[in-house]
């Protein structure tokens, strides 16, 4: 089928910019068989002739948002003594997956999500501004804004190595 | 300063910027050296992030993710394909009773000049044969001499491949080996010049359908099977 041997192509890129927008690589793979998997599911909603790619991108991207938004809700919902025990033992595993990642992993974990996934797609994945503008639905002038705070900020966080 | 903003910097090393505008950018960057450090600063960012996140993808997709897009090739349109393969068998049911007419001689003695060498007594696809079943697409043979006709999953697990050649037949994928489920005198040269089915066809066709688990894989699932080494 088209549809498959097309998604095999755009793979090895659905896993950069999983591995882009993910704390690590597991991540970046469980979000790639997400966006799969949900690809598959709703392949009736993509229209033949348009790009599978960008439609691929864009399943990713919106996946990653609400996996985000998730965590961060159960971050601000469990409180110190509710989460108990397993704070020490959280913990101890975030600092010891932080002390594996790259400096680049690292600063780019620290951007906000919407400076993070303009990045990723136009310094990683290499698309235009337009591109990049109409995947996120936000304007261009936006785009180039989050752009800029983003590459600040990874800048001064990478310093001379930057 | 020259009035370049970081956006502008920025711009030209995404390469967005049109030919006035690019122009503009680079007179300034050449009249100023602290602009220039910025520029090549997001130069190296930029080559950095890439060059970064670059060899994730050169790495060779993890397997369950071509499970899942197999998984999807197969199952979907079988029931639309399902009698279309069988098409595969136009060539009628002579049923000529000299088996393994050609190249039988070679079979035993050991040496490799034939297509099916023994291996711990096993009949096993070697030479060409055995490139072809390891690498040959169905899809992709216009002038090959060995014609692969379908690739399936068996009963009890692990790939099959019928071909036709000098010998056409059926073999199953056992460890690093194709062993020979069955040969028979192929179409010959025939193979690769026109596509006509051999007498064989109607045998093999038996052969594929009593070893075979649902319905042959098309393209696609050819090759991602063959990514993986036919395991």
């Amino acid at each position: 089928m088209a549809f498959e041997h097309d998604l095999l192509a755009i793979l090895p890129r659905l896993r950069r910019f999983a591995a882009s927008l993910s704390r690590d690589r597991t991540d970046g793979d469980d979000l790639c068989q997400a966006t799969l998997e949900r690809a598959l599911k709703a392949r009736d909603q993509w229209q033949p002739g348009t790009r599978l790619d960008s439609w691929m991108y864009r399943i990713m991207r919106n996946l990653w948002i609400d996996e985000a938004r998730s965590r961060q809700r159960a971050a601000r919902t469990f409180a110190p003594e509710e989460a108990g025990a397993q704070v020490g033992h959280a913990g101890d595993r975030d600092i010891e997956a932080h002390m594996h990642l790259s400096d680049v992993e690292r600063a780019m974990q620290s951007l906000p999500d919407e400076q993070r996934e303009a990045i990723a797609l136009v310094l990683v994945e290499g698309l235009s501004y337009k591109e990049a503008a109409d995947l996120l639905d936000i304007p261009m002038g936006t785009l180039t804004s989050r752009l800029v705070r983003g590459r600040g900020a990874l800048i001064e966080l990478m310093g001379e190595a930057a | 300063m020259s009035g370049i903003d970081e956006a502008m910097l920025m711009a030209l090393v995404d390469g967005e910027l049109d030919e006035v505008n690019r122009r503009r950018v680079e007179r300034a960057v050449a009249a100023d050296p602290a602009l220039a450090e910025r520029l090549a600063t997001h130069r190296r960012l930029r080559a950095r992030l890439s060059g970064h996140y670059a060899p994730v993808a050169e790495e060779a997709v993890p397997k369950r993710f071509l499970a899942l897009l197999e998984q999807e090739s197969t199952m979907v349109p079988m029931r639309r394909r399902a009698p279309a393969w069988r098409g595969w068998a136009t060539g009628g049911a002579i049923a000529a009773s000299l088996v393994l007419g050609l190249g039988i001689g070679r079979f035993s003695s050991g040496t490799d000049a034939g297509p099916i060498g023994l291996h711990n007594g096993n009949l096993v696809a070697q030479g060409a044969l055995a490139d072809a079943l390891d690498t040959q697409l169905a899809s992709a043979q216009d002038d090959a001499a060995i014609r692969i006709g379908l690739s399936f999953r068996r009963k009890g697990g692990g790939w099959c491949r019928s071909f036709d050649g000098v010998v056409a037949g059926v073999a199953c994928r056992q460890g690093k080996d194709w062993q020979v489920k069955q040969a028979l005198p192929g179409a010959g040269h025939h193979a690769a010049t026109y596509r006509r089915a051999s007498s064989a066809d109607a045998r093999i066709m038996d052969t594929v359908e009593s070893l075979i688990d649902g319905a042959p894989v098309d393209a696609v699932g050819e090759k991602m099977a063959r990514s993986s080494g036919w395991q």
